[in-house]
Parts: C-alpha cells; structure tokens; sequence
C-alpha cells in the first residue's frame, strides 16, 4: 500500500475510534436523511396540495353560468405554481416567492401566498433540506473532523517520526486529503443517494441529479480539503480552528448576506408602489376608449371600419367593444411587460453583481448551482411567470374575441353567452422548467467551485513544501 | 564516488547552521563507524538537536557536508532516511493505536514491513508485556512509551540508529536493557548516534563520546579496551565545564 494511502487509511481508524467524531458525524448523516423524508414528504403535500387547489378552482371557473365574457375576464383565473422535483432537496427561493397567481384582464398581477409568510418563524432562518444541511453543517463537520489533521501531527511531535520514515510533505498532505476527502464525501453519500433514488423512479432526470452530486462532492471537498491544508501551514491544531471557523463565518454567515445588501444598494429596484404610478401613467398614455376625443382610439375605430368597409360602429359584423377590449388589452399587456422586462434585467443585475463575488465565498456558487438544478431558483420561478403571462394573455384575449364575435348575435340589454363557452377556454399547462437549458448559468458556479478546488491544491504544494521545515 | 557499503555510516564534515543571525553550528566535524556507538554531550543549545536534524534531513546547511551511508539527506531525504531509525527526545506516537499497530503502521510508511514476528520480537526486546503490546498508548507512561519508540527504532533494521536522549523516562532498569539492546546493535554492525545528558549510561555503553560546544566538538574521548572503558570523575569534570551545568 503507498503511504498516501496507508496515510488516509489511518486518518480514518483515527476517526472510527474517536467516539465524538463518529458520533458528530452520525448525527449528521441522520440529519441529512431525516431533512431529505421530511422535505419528499413536504414536497409531495404541498404539490398534492396545489393539484387539489388548481382542480377546484377549475371546476369553478367551468361551473359559472352564462355570463358577460367581459364579466369573466375580471372573473379570472387562478393559477398555483408546480413544485420542481427536485426541490425537496433544495427549497431554493420557493418558499419566499408566491405561488399562487391570479390572472385577470388588464393587468399583471404578482405572485402570492408564499410558504414563509403561512409558515412559522422558523422557517425563515432557513429550511431544513438537504441542501442547507450540506450547505451549511456539513462544512462545520468537516472542519470539526480534519482542523487538528497536520497540525496535531506537529504538536505532539509525531510529524518528525513520520518524515523520519522517509515520508515527504507531499505523501504527509495527499494522504490526509484523500482521507478526510473519502470522510467528506461519506458525509455526503445519504444525499447522494436520495438524489439518485429519486432518478431512478424517473422524478428527476440523471443529468441534473449527476451535475447535483458532482457540485455538491466538489463543495464537500472543497470544505475537507481547505481544512487539512489549513491544518498544515499552522503550527497548533488551535490556529487552525480559529482560522477555519473565520472562514466558515466569512464565507458562509457574513457574505451570502452582506453582498445581496450590497448589490441591492448598488442597483435599488423600484418599490411596489412605484411600480404602481409609474405603471398607472404610463398607461393614461394609451388613452381613453371612452372619449369621443382620443386620437389612438379615433385611428383605432377608424382602421377597423376600414378593415371592415363600414362607414359606422353599429355596422360591423363585430361588437366593436369586444374589439377595443382585445386592442386595451394588447396595448396594456406591452406595458406590462416592458415593465416587467426592466424589473427582470435589474434583478438580473444584482444577481450577476452577487455572483460574481462567488469567487469569494463559494457558498454562492453552490447555492446558485444547487437552486438551479433544483429548479428553485429566480428563473425558474421567472419562468411560472412568463408561462403564467403568456396563458394570461391568451385567456383573456380568447375571452374578449368571444365578447366582440358572439354577442352581436345575441343582443339584447343584457348579452350574456353560453355557460358551455368556459369549457373551451384554456387552461393553463406549464411546461417544466428544464435547468439545463441555459448551461451558463452552471457552468460559472462550476468553474467558481473548480477554480477553489485547484487553487487549493495549489495551496497544498505550498504547504507539503514547508512541512520539511516545521518538523525542525 | 562514495561507495555506500565502504563509507562512514555518519559522516559530518565543517556544518555549518545558523537559525536566522543566531549560529548553532559552526563547523562541526563528527564520523561514526558501523558497529560503533557514539554519545554526543552538550550543554542546552550546543546544537545537539540541530545536529540530528541535519542528519535527518530536516535542515538545510549553511555549509558543509552531511553524509550518512554516503547519502546527502538534504539532497536525497528519502534515500538518507531509509538508512536511518530514529527515537525523538520527546516521544510522541498515536495515542489512539496500540504499541503494536504504532510500529506496524510506521514500518509501512518507511516501506519495512516486517511482519508480525519481527514487531512482536522487537517489543519483546524492550521489555513490553504481553498485555502491553495491544494496549492503547493513551495509556502508557511516558518510559512505556520510550519503549515502544524504541523498539520502532529496532523493529526498522537499518544501519543507523539516531537517539534524541533515549533513556530519558527509563527506569534504571529499562536503562540497562536498553544498553543490552544498543549492544546487539553494535554487534549487528549498527552505527549509533546517540544524544544525551545521561553521562552514566553514555560511560556505560558508548565507544566515543564527543563533547559539544558553542557548534562544534570541543573534546572526543575513546572508551579504552583495556581497564575501565572511560574515567568517569574526568569525564564528568569536563562536562561540568562543557555544559556549565552539573551533570
């Protein structure tokens, strides 16, 4: 056997037989099962859930009787977003965005009714997947377990007999390494294999579930790694804890949180109720139907006639109101939506701003790989909204060219259309969000992780060149 | 070209070392044949420890030349060590392991795997119990744990044993079976290096004793064949006023 193995092999005797280590270690891996149920089961309710909700509010909607179409478009619809897969294993943002939407004419309305607001206080500081487990536990483990891994070698001078057996820094350091790097990713292994457990029944597809383990086995040996290499260019196991545990807290407590401060003071979004007067303005811009006066609307009317080779409204083979209902409609949707584009690209903005000091704490790295993959991240629930939109504009556009092409057949003071009509409108079939599609958005977390990885190992040169001299 | 099997086991030739402004060593000279047991003596901070590192390998000369079996250890630390056994001052092994895995698991690293027969002879060698043997160090006392340090020295079957003050925690007992085994090193052709403040022991067993001063060796005396092998009273004497120290 080679010494870096005979090296690793006894880093891990050291910990079989070290009763608090086994014991911390065990409590962890019990921690990633029991979050990894909890959160399938949680999962499977919320979705079961929402199924049962968007199952009543549909048999409502097709249950309402004859009616104004109009009346229905205000009447509207709501839509409740489908739970990604995969995130039971990271909840990602999910819990703090909406996820019911109601979809009415006129306007875009945002999601709501989010888990953190329903939920208890707890759930604020953090749900317990296996994500946060392996996000945040994990590294204080690994830590725990390999600070003392070089250092304690020189305190109690047993690296002066090592080296003394012909063992060189590098033998010393890659042995320690691939002992604490197999312990990390034991660490690992119950939510490796709840990851693939779920590809085998088919939830998930194997690509993502592979990307997710090979992200996570790099963080973990991220955490290891750092924590040996550490352990090696100090001279007390004490030094190296005080270190680590600096690390830990800049890394994962201080910057996750200071920087999104940051990049929000950076680049403010605008507040809901700015967005609301500048919304209201600019569709006063448009103009108004209504008045006999407004040049849009003159042109409007006058194209259609055009269009139609009639000289009068009350000509048109069409409910002209239906049609200025299906133009209002366009024209506010634009607005809408231009508007939502810019708040989009500034959120877009302070999250490259965020990602990009993901060099300095690949916490952000492995959490945006880890909410993408999971399909709980901000796009993926940009992605319900865009979906949500898209069948929004439709609903309501199907509706008002029922209002303009069946009412004048029907007449009347009060023209309402047939019950059976509801039945035709569509309803909304979202179209899951595939994380893979855009690769950019993991191949920058990936090279984030990658390039700690190599630069530890570069690290780590450094440190097995110095260890000849530390034994002095 | 230095023939490894003709060489002088040790062979230091003008070392110089200084830990930064501050010289330990200033040109030391010291040879030790094989079959011959060497006690080198000094006062605190004479460069005794500084000497065994070299040797080791684990710092860099100044000047000079160190060479054991014909190996620099500085340009070939692994080839040096793999001459070479050692037994620190401060004896330190895994405290989760017991006295039997200790030594099964260093003879692996140095690649001198021995099987269970050599480890068990060598802990039997130093007077280890039976029971001992495959108990956890965490309980030894600090002279069970010199034991099994050196019986790792032993158990490496190599040409050169270094001693970092090696009967430091023996009883005088233990003291007189160590000097029993570092005679049947001699009598194996083993060159030993020992480093030491026991002046007894050092009358007892060595063959040379050199005295260190300010970094180099300040008197060597040769144990005579014939009559008492060292005068002890002279040599004591001349220790006081090497060490400034009573012995």
């Amino acid at each position: 056997m080679t010494a870096v193995k005979l090296i690793a092999r006894e880093e891990w005797r050291m910990l079989a037989r070290n009763r608090s280590g086994l014991i911390a270690t065990g409590l962890l891996v019990l921690l990633i099962l029991v979050a990894g149920f909890t959160s399938l089961e949680s999962r499977s309710a919320i979705e079961a859930d929402r199924t049962r909700y968007q199952a009543s509010v549909d048999e409502t909607f097709d249950a309402q009787p004859d009616r104004h179409p109009h009346r229905m478009v205000h009447y509207g619809q709501f839509l409740f977003r489908p739970i990604a897969p995969l995130a039971f294993f990271d909840a990602g943002v999910n819990s703090f965005t909406g996820n019911t939407i109601f979809l009415e004419g006129h306007r875009q309305n945002s999601a709501n009714f989010a888990e953190a607001r329903q939920s208890s206080l707890l759930l604020r500081f953090g749900q317990l997947t296996p994500a946060f487990i392996l996000q945040t536990l994990a590294p204080l483990l690994l830590i725990f377990l390999a600070f003392a891994s070089v250092a304690r070698e020189k305190e109690r001078a047993t690296l002066k007999l090592l080296l003394a057996q012909g063992i060189g820094g590098r033998s010393l350091i890659a042995g320690k390494m691939l002992g604490h790097g197999a312990i990390a990713l034991a660490v690992g292994l119950p939510a490796f294999a709840l990851l693939l457990g779920f590809a085998a029944t088919g939830a998930a597809d194997w690509a993502t579930v592979g990307v997710m383990i090979i992200a996570y086995a790099c963080w973990l040996l991220l955490w290891a790694f750092a924590s040996v290499i550490i352990s090696a260019l100090v001279a007390r196991p004490r030094d190296a804890l005080a270190i680590l545990m600096g690390l830990w807290m800049i890394t994962i407590i201080l910057l996750p949180r200071a920087l999104p401060e940051a990049a929000s003071a950076q680049n403010q979004l605008a507040t809901k109720i700015e967005t609301e007067i500048a919304l209201h303005r600019d569709l006063l811009k448009i103009g108004d139907s209504h008045d006999p006066d407004d040049p849009y609307f003159n042109d409007f009317r006058d194209e259609v006639l055009d269009r139609y080779g009639v000289r009068t409204v009350e000509e048109l083979p069409v409910q002209y109101a239906g049609l200025v209902a299906i133009e209002g409609e366009r024209l506010t949707t634009q607005i809408y939506a231009d508007a939502a584009q810019r708040q989009a690209a500034r959120e877009r903005e302070q999250n490259a701003f965020v990602h990009t000091f993901s060099v300095l704490s690949p916490l952000i790295a492995i959490r945006q790989l880890s909410m993408t993959l999971a399909g709980s991240d901000p796009a993926a629930h940009q992605d319900f909204l865009d979906q949500s939109e898209a069948f929004r504009y439709e609903f309501v556009q199907r509706l008002n060219r029922m209002q303009a092409e069946l009412l004048p057949e029907i007449g009347g003071e009060d023209p309402r259309i047939s019950a059976a009509y509801w039945q035709e409108v569509p309803r909304f079939s979202y179209s899951p969000f595939n994380p893979l599609a855009d690769r950019t958005r993991i191949i920058w977390p990936l090279l984030v992780l990658a390039g700690w990885l190599a630069a530890l190992c570069v690290l780590a040169l450094f440190a097995a060149r110095r260890i000849g001299g530390v034994a002095r | 070209m230095t023939n490894i099997f003709t060489a002088p086991a040790i062979a230091i030739d003008g070392l110089h070392h200084s830990y930064g402004a501050n010289p330990v060593l200033r040109g030391l000279d010291l040879t030790v044949q094989r079959g011959e047991i060497y006690a080198l003596l000094g006062g605190n901070g004479a460069g005794k420890s500084t000497t065994l590192s070299a040797l080791l390998g684990f710092l860099r000369p100044c000047s000079g030349s160190v060479r054991v079996c014909g190996t620099d250890p500085v340009a070939d630390a692994r080839a040096a060590r793999s001459q070479m056994a050692y037994v620190p001052e401060n004896v330190s092994l895994y405290e989760h392991l017991t006295a039997r895995e200790n030594i099964g698991y260093f003879l692996a690293l140095a690649k001198a795997e021995r099987g269970g027969d050599a480890i068990e002879a060598a802990l039997s060698a130093v007077g280890l119990t039976q029971a001992a043997k495959d108990k956890r160090l965490s309980g030894f006392s600090k002279g069970m744990r010199q034991k099994v340090a050196i019986a790792l020295a032993l158990a490496r079957d190599v040409p050169v044993l270094l001693l970092d003050e090696p009967t430091s925690g023996l009883d005088p007992r233990a003291v007189l079976e160590f000097n029993r085994l570092l005679d049947a090193a001699r009598e194996r052709e083993v060159a030993v290096l020992m480093v030491t403040h026991d002046l007894v022991s050092a009358v007892d067993i060595a063959d040379r004793i050199g005295f260190l001063s300010e970094g180099k060796i300040e008197e060597e005396q040769t144990a005579s064949t014939a009559g008492p092998r060292f005068d002890l009273n002279a040599l004591h004497d001349r220790y006081t006023l090497v060490a400034g120290a009573p012995a």
